[in-house]
């Protein structure tokens, strides 16, 4: 049973979290986040500043160290997951690093280590490199990205969403994201295509220019 | 809700994984001190100026970056994922973003800019980059095709910014000198000697 949430959840203490369900958190429906910004309106200029400071305060930088060891026992794509599971309210208000933070939480107590000195196991990164052998799709055809709509993970933007594009290029092989998500292991690779798009199909007469997006084959269906 | 600050949920967190032996706290201060002390040699921008400016003067290196840009970033840093380079031309511009989260070539320029992980980046600049890319000081005729590069997977991407004039005679090093961090995203045009 998954316990409704509170709006705000951003600076919780870990006692709080770990009354969550954490077991079952990574199965609440996230695929709609807030994270899934691109093409949104409402946002001003871009903050442009030449600023090289990796850390703005000391915690952003121990936040981000532990979130490499806690990464070792998980998939790339859980601890993306983790962070599109923040309501929609604090994933606004927060900084980059707060971000970081309220997922690494999580992580630590969905790994037990919180509690004990046990190890979690380490998940091992399939090469990136080795590619199956047969491909479904072919650079210059066209294809249609699926309706995915699912209650996990994606990496399928909202804004690709039954849009036809181009392949430009068959890219590499990695496991499905969703999957690698919900297990916190990675599966059997799958191709990743790059894919083109007409910005103009995609918001309007006006744009001219192109839009690419790297999709797994799971995700594209011919036309 | 009990509120707590980022800062005190950061040392609550190490305390309770330090006490089960899961993070070493000196460990994570090498790890803070390493990242901060980037130089040309390790990921950084730096070291992407330098692969840019031998690709300007070196076109065997530059044909070998663009088909196998994994092999030939490998002789300056191992890469673990793959990478896209993608080569300016006066018709062809292009950008890079990552709409979702935050993913950057950091295997080869470090982590990303404040600004790369932006809100306002990553929602704008798929759907109006010319006017995303005044904002950065770029102003990119109308004849030029943008191409935009959502990163939505596990490749990264490097753009190959068009070598300036004026600098013919220059060498490899001080044409390094040259490519800005922003000039390898997209969000910038290499200085002008």
């Amino acid at each position: 049973m998954i316990s409704p949430r509170s709006l705000r959840t951003l600076n919780a203490p870990l006692e709080e979290i770990q009354g969550e369900e954490t077991a079952s958190y990574a199965r609440i429906a996230a695929v709609d986040g807030a994270h899934d910004l691109g093409g949104m309106h409402g946002f001003g200029r871009v903050p442009v500043e030449d600023n090289q400071t990796l850390f703005h305060e000391p915690w952003e930088g121990r936040a981000w160290a532990m979130a490499g060891v806690l990464s070792r026992s998980t998939t790339i794509d859980r601890f993306r997951h983790t962070i599109e599971q923040m309501p929609p309210a604090d994933y606004l208000a927060s900084r980059y690093y707060e971000r970081w933070l309220w997922a690494i939480e999580r992580l630590a107590a969905e790994q037990g280590v919180l509690e004990s000195s046990a190890r979690p196991g380490k998940v091992a990164r399939p090469s990136p490199f080795a590619k199956p052998a047969s491909a479904r799709f072919q650079p210059g055809d066209r294809v249609r990205v699926a309706n995915s709509v699912t209650p996990g993970h994606t990496r399928v933007p909202r804004y690709l969403r039954l849009h036809v594009g181009t392949v430009d290029r068959v890219a590499f092989a990695w496991p499905n994201p969703g999957e690698s998500a919900a297990k916190g292991t990675y599966g059997d690779p799958e191709l990743v295509y790059t894919v083109g798009f007409a910005g103009s199909d995609l918001f309007g007469g006006e744009a001219d220019h192109i839009v690419t997006a790297d999709l797994s084959e799971s995700d594209l269906e011919q036309p | 809700m009990t509120e707590i600050t980022p800062a005190e949920r950061t040392r609550r967190l190490e305390q309770r994984l330090h006490e089960h032996g899961h993070v070493d706290t000196a460990a994570i201060d090498r790890a803070i001190a390493e990242a901060e002390s980037a130089t040309g040699n390790s990921a950084s921008p730096a070291l992407g100026a330098r692969v840019v400016a031998r690709a300007w003067v070196d076109p065997e290196f530059k044909s070998r970056l663009i088909n196998d840009p994994v092999d030939s970033l490998s002789e300056y840093l191992p890469q673990a994922v793959p990478i896209a380079v993608l080569v300016d031309t006066p018709e062809v511009h292009h950008v890079v973003v990552c709409t979702l989260c935050s993913c950057y070539p950091s295997g080869l320029l470090g982590n990303p800019p404040a600004w790369y992980k932006s809100f306002e980046y990553r929602s704008r600049v798929v759907r109006e980059p010319r006017a995303v890319l005044a904002e950065f000081g770029m102003e990119v005729g109308d004849d030029v095709k943008l191409r935009v590069h959502d990163s939505t997977a596990e490749q990264r991407y490097l753009v190959l910014p068009q070598r300036p004039t004026g600098a013919e005679d220059w060498s490899m090093e001080r044409l390094a000198g040259l490519v800005t961090r922003n000039s390898m995203i997209g969000t910038g045009y290499p200085l002008y000697p």
